[in-house]
C-alpha cells in the first residue's frame, strides 16, 4: 500500500511554539550581537558598520522564508526526493575544488560563488546527507540491523565526510561523523556495529591531526595556549580574556572589548565570547538554555513523530544543531582544541542561518503532522507500530 | 520473524539516550564556563586590560644630586625620543628633510627609516630637547611620533667626573655615585592607560587612567662645589705645567671623614660621555682615588712616627745620625739624600724626611707593634666609603715581613695604599679618631629626609701624639722644603712624598708619584688635603716641588673661599722674603756648587754620579726663598 503524498499540508494549523520562539529569538539576537561584535572592525576594514549585519539580515529574511516554506511543505515529500538530495549535497562538495566557481580562504576550500552570492557548500550538504538518511532508513528499517544494509548510509557519510575533510575543513567533519553516528544510532543499528565501526574512526582522528602540521600546533596550543600567545594560542587566549572579562553580568551590550579586532572572528565562530562578555556567565547560560529548549523539542518531535521519515529528519536535525553547539561552546571556552565551526542560528554567515532556519520549519512541519495525527488517534499507543505492520504484511 | 524487531520502545530510548547525553554535555559547557567566566574572571581579567589598552609611561624623573649648599650637581629634565612609523608617513621627503635639518642626523637615515614598511617603528634621535620637538610637531608632518623620555644634566660637566659618574642614555648609573645610589635616585614610571583596539589606535570613547609616576630620591652630598672648583682648576694646571700623566687630590674634613672635594685629571664631559670608546670611557670613569693603590713614600712616615712616638720607643728630642744609608741585615739601604742629614733631632729627621730616622724608628717597634699600629689607623683594610670597587691597599703579610721590608715599610716603600686610605688614616692620626669616609649627607624622598652621620671606624693616637705631629707638619711647612705650600697668616701643616713607580715588579726608571699631604689649621685639624701627581715629566718630580707649591694655591684659595681671614700675616710675610739670588751653578765641580750653596742658605740635591754640575732647576739670577732646593744634575 502506497500512501498518496500531497506536497502541501494544510490540514493542522498546530504550531510548535517550543521550537519557533527561541529559534527566532535567537536569531534575532544573533543579528544584534552580531552588530555589536562587527561594527567596529566592519567599520575599520569596509567603512560600513552595518556591512555583516545588513548580509545577515538577509539571511534571515530568506531564512524565515524557508522556514515558512518548510512548515508547510510535507516533509513525506523528502523521502522521494533523498538520492536527489544525496546527489546534490556530494555535488556541491564537489563544485568547491572546480577553479573559479570554488573560493579559497584562509587556505581551505569552503565556498561556491556565483557572481556575488556565495555559500559555505559543507552548510548544505550536511542537510542533504540528513535528507537521504532519514529517507532510506525509515523505508530500509530491517537493513538497518544487519552491517551490510547499513552500508549504503555509512558510505555516504563517509564520502561526505572525506569530500569536507580535502576542503578541509576538520570542523564539520567531525560535526558529521557524530551526526552519522547518532543517525546510525537511532536508524535501530545494532550497539556491536556501532561500537565496531567507531574504532578506525578514532584511529583516524589521530592520523588526521598529523597529516596536517598545523592542527598538532593548534593542539599543543590548546593544552597551554599561554606557551604562544602571539601564535598559536592567541584566539583562545583572546576568547578566555573576553569571556573572563564577563564575570556574573557581564560587561553590558555593546560594552564589549575584545571586539576591537583582538578576538579574531568574533562575529562568527567566536562570537560566544562576545556574548560571554557583554551579558556575562547569566546571559551565556540563558543562551544555551535557549538552545536546550531547541533542542528538547526536537528530540521530542522525533519522538513524537508521526512515521519513521519524521522521527529521523527531526533526530537528524536536532543532532546537527546539538553537536554544532556543544562544538562552538566548547572551544570558545578552551574545553576542546580550537576549530572554527559557526554557533547555529546566531554566528554570522547566511548560508548558515538560512538552512537552519529551514530546517527549523521542516521541524515544525513534522510536529504539525504528528499533532494532528495524535489529535486523530487517541488510544492508538503509536502509528510506527502499524505502519511497520502493514510494510511487512 | 527470527529477528528481533528494532521497536519503537528502543527507539524512543535511544532517542532519551542522545537527550540525556547532550545535557550531560552541556552541563560541562556551564561548568567550563563557570570556571572561566568566575573562577578565574579576575585574573583573565586582570591581564586582558593590560592587552586592552594602550600604556605611555609617566616619566617617575631620576633624582636629584646637589652638594652639601644645595647646588644641583646632577638632575634630570624630560625630554623626548622621536620616532617615524612608516605605515603613517605619507611623504618621507618632507620627513627626512625636517628632521634630518632639526635633529642633525643624516638624510638618507631617516629617509630609509621612514620608507621601511616591514618595522612598525623606527627610533630617529633620542633625548631631544622640548623645544625643538614642538617645533618638529608644528611642522605637522604625518609618521613623526615622539614619547617622553628624560635627560641627566650635570652643570658642572667636566668636574666631579669620576665621584659622580655617569648613566646609561636610559638613566641608569652606570659608575661613581650614580651607580652606587643607582636604587634611590631611581625614579618610578607611572602610566597613562587608554582603552585601544589591537592596533593601539585610540577608541573613540575611550577612557584614560593616570598612574603618576614617583621621582627618585634626591640626594645631597658632602662636597662643596666650591672647594672642588677650586681643585679641579688647580689640577687642571698641574697636568699642564708638569706634563703629568694624571693629577689628583681629595680634601677630607678631618672631624667627620666627610668628603669634601675630590677630583682626578684627565676627566671628560658628564654630559657627554665618551659612548663610543668604551676604553676611554672606562678608565677615564674609574675613580682612582679610591680604587687604586700607591706607593705612598715619604708621606706614610707620618704613621711612622704616630706609632713611634705612641709606643715610647723615641721622643721628639732623641737625635739621630745619618751617614746616608743604613745597613741592615748585610743589606746597604740609602736615604733620599745620599750625602746624609748628618746630626738631627726626630723633628728634623720629620722636616728633612730623613730615611734613617724611620728605619731606626721601624726596626725599633717591630713588625708586630708596628702592624697593629697601622692596622688601627686604616691600612690594610677598606675604609667603607660608600662607592663601588674600593681597593684596601696591598700590604706584606706580617710573617713575611723581614728586617729589611720592615725598614722599607717605616718610610714609605714595599706598601701600598690608595689615596683615599691615605688621606682617611691621616685625619685619623690627626685628630685621634678614625671616621669613615662618606660623600653622602642625606637623603631625600617626597619631603622626608633621611641624614647619614659619621661613623666612627677607631681611636688611634693619643691626643698629645696628634699635637706633636701636627707640629712636626707645621715646621715642615714654614720651616723647611715644604716651604712652597707655606701660605702667610695661616697655620698650614703638611709633608711631602715622592715615591718611585713600579712596572713589572720593578723600578720604573724616571716614573714617579709626587705628593703631598696638607692640614689645616694644625690647632684645629679641620680639612685634610692629599694631592698626588702621577708621572709628572716636565723635569721634576720631588713633592716638594711638584706638588707642594700646588697644595698652596690650593689652600690659599680655598681661604679666599672660606673667607677665612689671616692672622700674624705680618711675622709670616718675613719668612717668605724672596731675598736669596740663585748663582750660575753649571759648569762648576759638585763640591764647589755646594759650598756655594750652602753659603747662601739654600738647599740642593744631586742628580747622578757626575763630577760636574750640566744642569740646575732654578735658573740663575732667579729669588728664592731661604732654604729653597736646588736640584743639580751631572
Amino acid at each position: 500500500m502506497k500512501e498518496k503524498i500531497s506536497f502541501f499540508d494544510r490540514n493542522s494549523h498546530f504550531i510548535n511554539w517550543w521550537i519557533l520562539i527561541p529559534a527566532v529569538i535567537l536569531s534575532i539576537f544573533g543579528i544584534i550581537m552580531i552588530f555589536s561584535a562587527s561594527s567596529y572592525t566592519a567599520e575599520t576594514s569596509y567603512g560600513n558598520a552595518y556591512y555583516f549585519v545588513e548580509k545577515q539580515l538577509l539571511g534571515l529574511a530568506l531564512g524565515l522564508c524557508a522556514l515558512v516554506f518548510a512548515y508547510f511543505f510535507n516533509y513525506n515529500f523528502l523521502s522521494k526526493l533523498k538520492y536527489w538530495a544525496l546527489a546534490v549535497g556530494v555535488l556541491f562538495l564537489l563544485i568547491v575544488f572546480i577553479p573559479g566557481i570554488g573560493i579559497e580562504s584562509y587556505g581551505a576550500k569552503r565556498w561556491i560563488g556565483f557572481g556575488a552570492f556565495s555559500f559555505q557548500a559543507s552548510e548544505i550538504a550536511k542537510f542533504c546527507f540528513i535528507i537521504f538518511c532519514a529517507g532510506y532508513m525509515s523505508e530500509h528499517q530491517q537493513k538497518m540491523q544487519s552491517f551490510l544494509g547499513l552500508m549504503p548510509v555509512l558510505c555516504s557519510g563517509l564520502l561526505m565526510c572525506v569530500l569536507i575533510m580535502l576542503e578541509p575543513n576538520m570542523s564539520i567533519t567531525m560535526c558529521l561523523g557524530m551526526v552519522l553516528m547518532i543517525m546510525l544510532l537511532t536508524g535501530g543499528a545494532k550497539i556491536k556495529h556501532l561500537i565496531f565501526l567507531s574504532i578506525p574512526i578514532l584511529c583516524a582522528i589521530p592520523v588526521l591531526i598529523f597529516i596536517e602540521p598545523y592542527r598538532l600546533s593548534r593542539l599543543t596550543a590548546f593544552l597551554n595556549p599561554w606557551a604562544s600567545p602571539q601564535g598559536e594560542g592567541f584566539q583562545l587566549i583572546q576568547s578566555l580574556y573576553s569571556l573572563g572579562s564577563g564575570g556574573w553580568f557581564g560587561v553590558g551590550l555593546f560594552n564589549s572589548r575584545a571586539k576591537y579586532s583582538f578576538l579574531p572572528f568574533s562575529e562568527s565562530d567566536f562570537i560566544f565570547s562576545i556574548i560571554g562578555e557583554e551579558l556575562g556567565l547569566v546571559g551565556a547560560i540563558c543562551v544555551l538554555i535557549l538552545f536546550l529548549i531547541l533542542i528538547f523539542s526536537g528530540f521530542k518531535v522525533a519522538i513524537k513523530a508521526n512515521n519513521r521519515l519524521g522521527c529521523f529528519l527531526a533526530t537528524g536535525i536536532t543532532s546537527i544543531l546539538t553537536v554544532q553547539v556543544f562544538l562552538n561552546v566548547a572551544v570558545v571556552t578552551g574545553l576542546i582544541p580550537p576549530t572554527g565551526l559557526p554557533l547555529p542560528l546566531i554566528s554570522y554567515g547566511s548560508t548558515s542561518l538560512v538552512v537552519f532556519l529551514g530546517a527549523i520549519g521542516v521541524l515544525l512541519n513534522i510536529s504539525r503532522q504528528s499533532s494532528r495525527s495524535i489529535v486523530n488517534n487517541i488510544g492508538k499507543k503509536s502509528i510506527f507500530v502499524s505502519k511497520n505492520k502493514t510494510k511487512t504484511a | 520473524m527470527l529477528k528481533k524487531s528494532y521497536s519503537i520502545y528502543s527507539l524512543q530510548k535511544r532517542l532519551l539516550a542522545i537527550m540525556g547525553t547532550a545535557t550531560f554535555l552541556f552541563m560541562c559547557l556551564f561548568g567550563k564556563l563557570f570556571w572561566v567566566q568566575i573562577i578565574q574572571g579576575k585574573s583573565l581579567q586582570v591581564k586582558a586590560i593590560s592587552q586592552w589598552t594602550r600604556d605611555l609611561p609617566l616619566l617617575g624623573l631620576r633624582g636629584s644630586i646637589t652638594d652639601c649648599n644645595g647646588n644641583i650637581l646632577a638632575n634630570s629634565y624630560t625630554s623626548y625620543n622621536v620616532y617615524v612609523r612608516p605605515s603613517n608617513v605619507t611623504n618621507p621627503d618632507s620627513v627626512a628633510i625636517c628632521l634630518s635639518n632639526l635633529l642633525g642626523v643624516d638624510y638618507d637615515t631617516v629617509y630609509k627609516k621612514a620608507t621601511t614598511k616591514s618595522v612598525s617603528e623606527s627610533l630617529i634621535k633620542q633625548q631631544v630637547s622640548a623645544d625643538t620637538v614642538r617645533y618638529i610637531l608644528q611642522q605637522n608632518i604625518n609618521g613623526i611620533y615622539i614619547s617622553e623620555t628624560s635627560t641627566r644634566q650635570y652643570p658642572y660637566g667636566n668636574s666631579l667626573t669620576s665621584v659622580l659618574g655617569y648613566c646609561t642614555i636610559d638613566n641608569v648609573g652606570q659608575s661613581g655615585l650614580e651607580a652606587y645610589y643607582n636604587s634611590y635616585l631611581t625614579g618610578i614610571n607611572g602610566a597613562t592607560m587608554t582603552e585601544s583596539d589591537i592596533k593601539g589606535l585610540e577608541l573613540s570613547n575611550a577612557t584614560t587612567s593616570f598612574i603618576a609616576g614617583i621621582p627618585g630620591c634626591d640626594i645631597e652630598l658632602t662636597i662643596d662645589i666650591g672647594i672642588q672648583m677650586i681643585l679641579e682648576n688647580v689640577l687642571e694646571n698641574i697636568m699642564l705645567e708638569q706634563q703629568s700623566k694624571s693629577a689628583s687630590a681629595i680634601i677630607m674634613n678631618a672631624k667627620n671623614g666627610e668628603i669634601v672635594a675630590m677630583a682626578s685629571k684627565p676627566s671628560f664631559d658628564l654630559n657627554n660621555p665618551p659612548r663610543d670608546d668604551v676604553e676611554q670611557l672606562l678608565s677615564l670613569s674609574k675613580n682612582s682615588l679610591i680604587t687604586d693603590v700607591y706607593e705612598p713614600g715619604s708621606t706614610f712616615k707620618l704613621f711612622t712616627v704616630a706609632a713611634a712616638l705612641s709606643s715610647g720607643v723615641t721622643n721628639v728630642d732623641e737625635t739621630f745620625y745619618d751617614p746616608g744609608f743604613r745597613i741592615i741585615d748585610g743589606q746597604k739601604i740609602k736615604c733620599w739624600k745620599t750625602t746624609g742629614h748628618g746630626q738631627q733631632t726626630l723633628v728634623d729627621g720629620v722636616c728633612n724626611s730623613c730615611n734613617c730616622v724611620f728605619m731606626d724608628l721601624g726596626l725599633r717597634m717591630g713588625v708586630e707593634y708596628f702592624y697593629s699600629a697601622l692596622k688601627s689607623y686604616g691600612i690594610g683594610s677598606a675604609t667603607n666609603i660608600d662607592f663601588y670597587g674600593e681597593s684596601s691597599g696591598i700590604m706584606m703579610s706580617e710573617n713575611l715581613v723581614k728586617n729589611v721590608d720592615l725598614a722599607r715599610i717605616s718610610f714609605g716603600q714595599a706598601i701600598a695604599v690608595t689615596p683615599l686610605q691615605m688621606i682617611t688614616s691621616v685625619c685619623g692620626i690627626l685628630t685621634g679618631t678614625l671616621y669613615e669616609p662618606k660623600f653622602i649627607k642625606s637623603i631625600t624622598s617626597n619631603g622626608v629626609t633621611k641624614t647619614f652621620s659619621s661613623v666612627i671606624k677607631a681611636k688611634t693616637v693619643s691626643k698629645s701624639v696628634s699635637e706633636q705631629i701636627l707640629s712636626m707638619m707645621e715646621q715642615v711647612v714654614s720651616k723647611n722644603d715644604g716651604l712652597y705650600s707655606f701660605v702667610p697668616g695661616y697655620r698650614i701643616g703638611g709633608k711631602t712624598g715622592t715615591a718611585q713607580k713600579y712596572e713589572n715588579g720593578s723600578v720604573a726608571s724616571g716614573k714617579y708619584v709626587s705628593s703631598f699631604v696638607g692640614v689645616y689649621p694644625v690647632d684645629d685639624p679641620q680639612y685634610v688635603m692629599l694631592l698626588c701627581v702621577d708621572e709628572p715629566s716636565a723635569g721634576q718630580y720631588y713633592g716638594s716641588l711638584v706638588a707642594a707649591p700646588y697644595a698652596k694655591q690650593i689652600f690659599s684659595q680655598m681661604f679666599n673661599y672660606l673667607n677665612i681671614e689671616p692672622t700674624n700675616l705680618s711675622e709670616d710675610l718675613e719668612k717668605l722674603s724672596l731675598d736669596v739670588t740663585v748663582p750660575n751653578l753649571v759648569g762648576l765641580s759638585i763640591t764647589d756648587a755646594c759650598s756655594l750653596l750652602a753659603s747662601l742658605d739654600l738647599q740642593f740635591e744631586i742628580d747622578g754620579e757626575g763630577s760636574m754640575v750640566l744642569s740646575q732647576s732654578i735658573p740663575s739670577q732667579e729669588k728664592v726663598y731661604k732654604r729653597a732646593i736646588i736640584l743639580l744634575k751631572t
